[in-house]
């Protein structure tokens, strides 16, 4: 293997069991340790051409101890510094309230994942990887001469993962991963226009020239600038590229059951209840086959699942840590609750927090190309992207963004595009009724926590355009 | 030849030198040997404490050190890079590292002349900024009891369901040797505390954050009014409660120090960043000397302003850092730069280079960047002659399109201003524009720019930033 060293995964065991049994001298309560190790080739693109070309590792080790219901956390770069770390955890976990009933997980078996490695990933050098930058240069220029790359990159990456606990779970495994993203221009007659795309996959990248293909699309039809409208409410087609930063920002976050407990959810106290269109499904899937956020176990060992938490229309579970169910329980927040196997890290320096995993909202309607979804529109804008979607409000919904990538639709054809425009409503009310979605989903990033599979989204209500 | 030397600031307190120079020293010269034109390591030790309250409770507390270097190999023309926690293996690293700088060197086309870096001062030293209650030796009760200042003023009140307070703290220790013979190593602190507020009636649920923190020790929390803080937090929530949605159009905006700072920071900085430029990303390409902005925009970005959060004494090339004007009354002086671009565009290094961390390579990034004060004297006389527009206030983040040149910033909350006098709160403000256009539409500053709230800017990479001006009002701007 060109990516990993072949004993990756036995070493970094090797020095979780380390800190483990500094754990058990210490005669720690209950303990946890998680190890990380990653590795990966990477090239950065810049004005056209390669501008450099990186690899390397890191990696480091996190360290859970628990006492009586409290609970502390240490993170260390490797085994030599357990000692330390116990002491300063245990120090912490002293201090910390208890939380009656809050215990580490037990193990009760696993089942691995599927699709979580390409051995093809594991075996690419730095050399492919500059092969793959060089190719996707050259694709652009074919696509349009004009077209240049002005930034993004390219990568392959592998790591290894592992979690024991002193409760028996002893886990541990390796993942692949390969993606790119490139911002291209086409600069003319005074004129720049612009486009970002990309793609992440755990498997080796098949479709890069269809989003090259896309990036210059967006680049190209954008340069057709037609006079701004009027302040409009009005529908608009939101593209999956376009959509994704601004559900991934509002809904994971509002789908958390800490915050659904306390109040600060837009859905606290409408658990059952009907909170977005009868049609609509949002399903939380951490063990879809080669899903870029699905694990075998979450991050405090706990095995994954798949679940609806919002199930034709009705919002029917949320996203619990063992912890968090727990401290709500006992604060009296909630009658009962229990983990789902939702817990997150955002790496071996962080304790377990809560998120989704690989989030996706379907329908069970009929699903739409989006030629049709722009027929059915007839009057509005299609948006494929959005500036500043983190400025979001998770707790309200509310959002109030910027767009450049606007196009106008009349009697159901594309006229132009708009320079710039505002885009806001509320993501919750949009949702509530009255939409359709596409039939190709893609997967994309997200602002707060796993990744979204989601496909263009018709919203015919509850958003105001305001072009510039 | 080291040209300079100088002696650290104060007593070193922590660890001295983490990089063994008899292994290090060799190594790069091993990098020239293999015919590389240049080659540097740099290694950052990061001493961290975050913790959190939420409700009033210890919610987390984690303390941590990370250690990582990078190695950055210039042969040919064109970068090779190396990152690793393993800092022991990296003169195993040195022989592949130059032959991927060479392997990108090999793509570039006849015509293209490749990387060099512009001359520097070499510098042998040591410099320490020194805090007066060292980050390190704050203990968690301490941080407990002034995130409880906070929160006690913060929750009181029945609408409000939920506070949630956090507390970062760093020692960032650096150590940079180079082919060229450079051999800085350099420290510095940072603190901050943060807390979001929630408050509910009925079905309407909103929120309201706040920041404080700086380059500094504990005295930098010390010295604010953290009951402030947190009723500012609890009556700007309350306020949010009854806010009606913002008023969309073109209208006058005015907008607070922290407004003002994230305008500057996304509109005009970020393309004033060479390494853009230079990718043919930014819309300030060419506008060097140019008048880009109204008579009335000075703006600095300055990493020596002691106690802003994006300060630092050296940057990440070992150049010393220095006050950039980048406008000076609406001319375009200055791009911030790094060596490469400091060379393209035949500027002089301006210390801009900035990573993330040890693992990471430098970018062009800005430091503490502010808008220059103006004549106004007080909210009162920047308000008085509008007849309609709004007063935003609190930053909620922003963002940027350097090639085209369009940007976005959203305030937390708002007024709305209707002959010349504040009326109703407002909520869901956002603010959009055109560089270009909006830099020539500032027609009002008061006298007194200062830093406000401190930030985090991500590029690829996430670096703590200042910025801050006056209360500034733009004419016509779009409102969304």
């Amino acid at each position: 293997m060109n990516l990993l060293p072949d004993d990756a995964l036995e070493r970094l065991m090797d020095s979780a069991r380390s800190v483990a049994k500094v754990c058990e001298r210490n005669s720690v309560q209950q303990w946890e340790v998680v190890g990380e190790q990653d590795y990966g080739h990477s090239i950065d693109l810049e004005a056209g051409r390669i501008s450099l070309a990186a690899g390397g590792g890191s990696g480091g080790l996190g360290l859970r101890v628990l006492e009586d219901g409290r609970y502390g956390y240490a993170h260390i770069a490797d085994a030599s510094g357990a000692q330390r770390a116990v002491k300063e955890a245990l120090s912490i976990a002293r201090k910390s309230p208890s939380i009656e009933g809050f215990e580490l997980p037990v193990d009760s078996g696993s089942a691995p994942t599927a699709g979580m490695i390409d051995k093809r990933i594991l075996d690419m050098s730095s050399e492919d990887i500059l092969q793959q930058a060089d190719e996707i240069l050259s694709s652009v220029t074919e696509l349009d001469s004009r077209a240049v790359v002005t930034g993004g990159g390219i990568g392959a990456g592998a790591g290894a993962q592992v979690i024991l606990n002193s409760n028996g779970i002893e886990d541990g495994g390796i993942h692949t991963s390969h993606g790119f993203g490139i911002q291209i221009g086409i600069d003319e007659d005074d004129h720049l226009t612009s486009a970002y795309e990309g793609s992440s996959s755990r498997n080796r990248l098949s479709d890069i020239d269809q989003v090259l293909e896309r990036a210059v699309y967006w680049a190209q039809i954008t340069r057709n600038t037609i006079d701004s409208g009027e302040v409009s409410d009005c529908p608009v087609l939101m593209t999956s590229q376009g959509f994704s930063p601004l559900f991934s920002m509002v809904v994971p976050t509002a789908l958390m059951g800490e915050r659904i407990a306390q109040g600060e959810s837009f859905w606290s106290k409408r658990m059952g209840e009907k909170v977005i269109a009868d049609h609509l499904s949002i399903i939380d899937d951490r063990i879809m086959e080669g899903g870029m956020s699905s694990s075998s176990r979450d991050s405090e060992g706990v095995l994954t699942r798949r679940q609806a938490l919002v199930d034709s229309g009705r919002l029917q579970s949320s996203l619990w840590s063992t912890r968090d169910a727990c401290r709500m329980m006992a604060e009296g927040k909630v009658e009962h609750a229990q983990t789902t196997g939702s817990a997150t890290r955002g790496g071996y320096q962080s304790p377990p927090g809560v998120g989704c995993g690989n989030l996706l909202l379907k329908s069970s309607q009929k699903s739409y190309s989006r030629d049709s979804l722009i027929e059915e529109m007839d009057e509005g804008y299609i948006v494929h992207s959005v500036m500043g979607a983190h400025t979001a409000n998770p707790t309200s919904g509310d959002f109030s963004v910027t767009t450049s990538m606007i196009l106008r639709v009349e009697e159901g054809e594309i006229v132009g595009s708009l320079k710039q425009a505002g885009l806001s409503g509320n993501i919750g009310k949009a949702m509530a009724d009255d939409l359709m979605l596409g039939d190709e989903v893609r997967c994309r990033g997200s602002y707060s926590s796993g990744s979204m599979y989601l496909p263009d989204v018709l919203l015919k209500q509850g958003l105001r355009v305001n072009p510039a | 030849m080291v040209i300079a030397t100088r002696a650290q600031e104060g007593p070193i307190t922590g660890v001295s030198h983490l990089l063994d120079r008899d292994k290090i020293r060799p190594a790069l010269d091993l990098a020239l040997s293999e015919g590389a034109q240049y080659a540097e390591l740099r290694l950052v030790c990061e001493t961290t404490n975050s913790a959190s309250l939420r409700d009033g409770k210890l919610h987390s507390a984690i303390p941590g050190q990370e250690v990582g270097a990078t190695l950055r190999i210039l042969a040919d023309g064109a970068w090779g890079v190396h990152s690793t926690t393993d800092i022991a293996s990296i003169p195993d690293q040195i022989a592949s590292t130059v032959r991927l700088a060479k392997a990108v060197a090999s793509r570039r086309s006849s015509g293209d002349s490749g990387v060099s870096l512009a001359e520097v001062p070499i510098i042998e030293d040591e410099l320490h900024w020194n805090t007066r209650k060292d980050v390190r030796e704050i203990d968690l009760e301490t941080r407990l009891e002034m995130m409880g200042q906070v929160h006690a003023e913060a929750n009181d009140d029945d609408k409000i369901i939920s506070v949630r307070c956090g507390w970062s703290d760093e020692h960032l220790h650096h150590e940079l040797l180079t082919s060229e013979g450079m051999d800085r190593t350099w420290s510095f602190q940072r603190i901050m505390t943060n807390t979001m507020v929630t408050a509910r009636d009925g079905d309407n649920v909103v929120s309201y954050r706040s920041r404080t923190g700086g380059e500094g020790g504990l005295e930098f929390i010390e010295a604010t009014d953290l009951g402030d803080m947190g009723r500012t937090c609890r009556e700007s929530a309350l306020r949010l409660l009854s806010a009606e949605r913002a008023p969309s159009g073109k209208m006058t905006l005015v907008a607070d120090r922290d407004l003002t700072g994230v305008y500057i920071h996304e509109a005009l900085g970020h393309p004033c960043e060479a390494d853009l430029v230079a990718a043919g990303d930014s819309c300030l390409e060419g506008k060097l000397g140019k008048k880009i902005g109204s008579d009335i925009v000075t703006v600095i970005d300055d990493p020596l302003i002691r106690g802003g959060y994006g300060a630092y004494p050296i940057d990440d090339e070992g150049v010393d850092t220095r006050t950039k004007s980048l406008i000076e009354n609406g001319v375009l002086m200055d791009y911030l730069n790094h060596r490469e671009t400091a060379h393209k565009f035949n500027l002089a290094p301006n210390g801009g280079a900035r990573a993330q961390d040890g693992l990471h390579h430098p970018l062009v990034r800005m430091s503490n960047t502010m808008i220059m004060g103006g004549n106004h004297r007080d909210l009162d006389e920047l308000i008085e002659d509008i007849d309609h527009g709004v007063f935003a206030c609190g930053s909620r983040g922003g963002q940027v399109d350097t090639g085209r040149g369009s940007f976005q910033f959203a305030a937390q909350e708002a007024w709305l201003i209707e002959n010349g006098e504040l009326k109703n709160p407002l909520k869901d403000v956002s603010v959009s524009g055109m560089t270009l256009q909006i830099l020539k539409q500032v027609d009002g500053l008061t006298r007194d720019a200062k830093l406000a709230a401190p930030g985090f800017c991500g590029k690829g990479q996430t670096v703590p930033v200042g910025d801050g001006g006056p209360l500034m009002r733009i004419k016509d701007a779009l409102v969304g």
